[in-house]
């Protein structure tokens, strides 16, 4: 395995990069020294091997244009996991990977210095951008030997996906060369529009865990899509299997998937594996996956003989692979921040070595694709008059990620009280969405960046204290059980209007304490009035609100009334269990 | 898999019956003699003692019983359960039961076989009010009992 990012970083570091927190390390003439010295050549460096080349994108959330896009400062789980691959962040990341303070590798892979580093490094991703490093792949490698394959969450995210129903993503794909995808918020257009968008898809849309749960029909328990591919690269048979989000019909409306049965289904999985293996005499298996990082690392230990396992769903930027079972796992991040390559060197019919770096798509340093731009500008000029509006000013950070509490969602859940008159505001614990700066302007296209949903209805309805209390265990216990395959790869839904105290190690149930709702200890007896949007939470409630406004226009009113933004920093959460946001392995701060 | 649904096919009328309500298929007598007051006042138990009449039972891998990891729907959730057991007429599997632990009424399907079954497999969906574990108990023709357990979780979601 090459880590030659890691190589020029160390360039970087000899060049006196040097990590004080909080000083500015490019100030002056020498800081812009260094980034001149960081190129186009450096960040594609690779030292190639074999024949087969897998590049691996996932959860773009159809970020066409290069963002702002800050990794968690908290993220927490059951303290068995926390330290491990997909359970670190800030410093435990770069302890774990032995990332410098200062370097680039520390803008894209943690949040440490973000708002410094975004303004010497700027945006992340874009499309046009990320042609340009995989068509320097394929010149290199000869295009014949290059899979681009896609880990799905990549439809949804952004206003020109939903307003054009996902097909501006699908032209970028098809701009791209994806080769094969599998899906999780791309079901949320809904199934006659997934339909007629894979057929719009020049790729191969494939998933071996959705299947026909209509008991009436001819095609009952039959996959929905085909369950795998195989493709000859590089001289080499290399088979793919499709792994959809599993629990998709209980994280997003099921309406949309009516009929269709979402699970793990790791034992059809195996026998997949096999076939392939077998029957079909493949060099390599593949599992491209929408699972999350942590459930596919349970996964490797259920079901034998993947080689590769390119995963998606959770977010994690993972510099290195983590092998479990003679299996490999990667993942390539999110919001288009990186292309991952993965050289394969087949030899008597099987993987006798390969590398794999992650490409971080810094747009400052890779010159955009010309055909990308007008790609970009294409999709987005019928609608630049409603999202270019600036609707107000930020004076601090607003970003997503977070376990607990971010302040993007913050000014969401004031937003909604505002307009509401409610008591307390949930809103849902996505892992996708933007990062603004302090002093940037707020576009309309920004709020659509954290709220572009087909389901965008805020729902004000009542319900009871305990029912409250239950309902937030409930979420705790998919966010923080300690079985990963319990979990669905979310964070905590955020809450307005309340705090609570938590301890994760807690039994299911019993984690939440000293909960307050607009400054009284919660009553299990009482009424609250309580909006919420993206999720299901409505279905618990009573005495409903007609009014359902969309949950982008309403945060768009409120920043529009209040001109300029001010959240504060401070999270409404305490944790008993961690002094830290990103604890290390044996969940020490 | 075309093979299962062919074989799903010519279950459909067993399966249907289970969905309309599992008392059809109970052996009537033992269901007399143990049967607590109220239909849904089930303890474990007490089901399990009215399917045994007490007698050991032992936990087996011979059972494989499918369930999902987490629900979809907690009203319908799937449950698949196959016995690796001959089905001859010396020794073969007479009954599977399913029970749902924390249900009210915890006996959720009970399905006897005959040599002419052909194969120990039963395929159904049960209501599952909240996260449990999901058993299925089989009896041989030779009055042993064996079991296996599943939990699933089952939750109103909220996170993507």
């Amino acid at each position: 395995m090459e880590i030659n990012r890691r190589d020029f970083l160390q360039i970087a570091v000899a060049l006196g990069i040097f990590g004080a927190t909080g000083t500015n390390l490019f100030a002056g003439e020498a800081g812009k020294e260094r980034i001149k010295n960081m190129s186009f050549s450096d960040i594609v460096s690779f030292e190639p091997k074999g024949k087969v080349t897998l590049l691996h994108i996932c959860d773009m959330h159809a970020h066409l244009k290069p963002l702002y896009w800050r990794e968690p400062s908290t993220l927490i789980s059951a303290d068995t996991l926390v330290g491990t691959p997909g359970f670190i962040c800030g410093e435990s990341f770069e302890n774990y990977y032995g990332i410098e303070a200062g370097s680039l590798d520390q803008y894209f892979d943690t949040h440490g210095n973000f708002e410094m580093l975004a303004t010497k490094f700027g945006k992340m991703g874009g499309v046009a951008h990320m042609k340009t490093v995989i068509e320097h792949i394929r010149k290199e490698r000869g295009a014949n030997n290059v899979l681009l394959l896609d880990s799905g969450d990549t439809w949804q995210g952004t206003a020109v996906a939903l307003k054009t129903g996902g097909e501006a993503i699908v032209d970028a794909q098809n701009y791209l060369g994806v080769d094969v995808m599998v899906g999780h918020w791309e079901f949320t257009y809904g199934k006659e529009r997934v339909m007629e968008l894979i057929k719009m898809f020049k790729g191969e849309f494939i998933s071996q865990n959705v299947i026909d749960n209509d008991p009436f029909s001819d095609t009952f328990e039959e996959t929905i899509f085909p369950p795998y591919t195989i493709k000859e690269v590089g001289g080499a048979k290399i088979g793919i299997i499709g792994q959809s989000f599993p629990f998709t019909s209980t994280a997003n409306p099921k309406k949309y998937t009516e009929g269709w049965s979402f699970a793990l289904r790791h034992e059809s999985l195996q026998e997949y594996v096999d076939m392939l293996r077998g029957e079909k005499k493949v060099d390599a298996v593949v599992v491209l996956s929408h699972d999350g990082f942590s459930v596919d690392q349970e996964l490797a230990k259920k079901v034998n003989g993947i080689d590769f396992i390119l995963s998606g769903h959770t977010h994690d930027p993972s510099p290195k692979p983590i092998i479990v079972n003679n299996t490999v796992i990667l993942i390539a991040g999110s919001h288009g921040k990186y292309v991952g390559r993965l050289d394969l060197d087949i030899k008597d019919k099987k993987v006798a070595g390969y590398s794999f770096k992650l490409i971080p798509i810094a747009s400052n340093l890779i010159p955009a694709d010309k055909a990308g731009e007008e790609l970009v500008e294409k999709w987005y000029k019928p609608y630049n008059e409603e999202l270019n509006e600036v609707l107000g000013t930020t004076k601090g950070l607003l970003y997503k990620r977070d376990t607990f509490y971010s302040t993007f969602d913050a000014l969401i859940g004031e937003a909604i009280m505002d307009a509401m008159k409610s008591d307390i505001v949930f809103t849902p614990g996505y892992r996708w969405g933007t990062t603004l700066l302090g002093g940037d302007q707020i576009l309309k296209d920004n709020v659509y960046e954290m709220t572009a949903i087909t389901y965008p209805e805020v729902y004000t309805f009542d319900l009871k204290g305990e029912a409250i209390a239950k309902l937030m265990e409930d979420i705790a216990d998919n966010v923080f059980n300690p079985n990963p395959l319990l979990q669905q790869g979310g964070d905590m839904s955020r809450l307005t209007g309340a705090s609570y105290t938590i301890k994760i190690a807690a039994p299911s149930g019993k984690r939440i304490s000293d909960f307050i709702i607009s400054g009284k200890p919660l009553d299990p007896k009482k009424t609250y009035r309580v909006s919420s949007w993206g999720g299901n939470l409505q279905n618990a409630g009573e005495n409903l609100a007609k009014e359902t406004p969309a949950v982008y226009e309403v945060v768009s009113d409120y920043i529009r009334k209040k001109k300029v933004i001010d959240i504060q920093m401070t999270s409404n959460v305490k944790i008993l269990d961690y002094d830290c946001g990103c604890p290390k392995a044996g969940a020490k701060c | 898999m075309i093979q299962r649904r062919n074989f799903l096919k010519g279950l459909g009328i067993v399966v249907a019956t289970a969905i309309a309500g599992t008392p059809a298929l109970l052996n009537a007598a033992e269901e007399k003699a143990k049967a607590p007051k109220g239909p849904n006042e089930f303890s474990y138990d007490m089901a399990i003692a009215a399917i045994t009449s007490g007698k050991a039972i032992e936990t087996s891998d011979k059972i494989d019983l499918v369930v999902p990891e987490i629900a979809e729907n907690g009203a319908v959730v799937p449950v698949k359960v196959t016995v690796n057991h001959p089905m001859e007429e010396s020794n073969y599997i007479k009954a599977i039961h399913i029970l749902a632990k924390e249900n009210n009424n915890v006996r959720c399907a009970d399905v006897m076989l005959t040599p002419m079954s052909g194969k120990a497999y039963f395929a159904t969906r049960i209501k599952l009010g909240k996260t449990q574990d999901v058993v299925a108990l089989v009896e041989t023709s030779t009055g042993n009992f064996i079991m296996t357990a599943k939990s699933v979780k089952v939750t109103i979601g909220g996170c993507g």
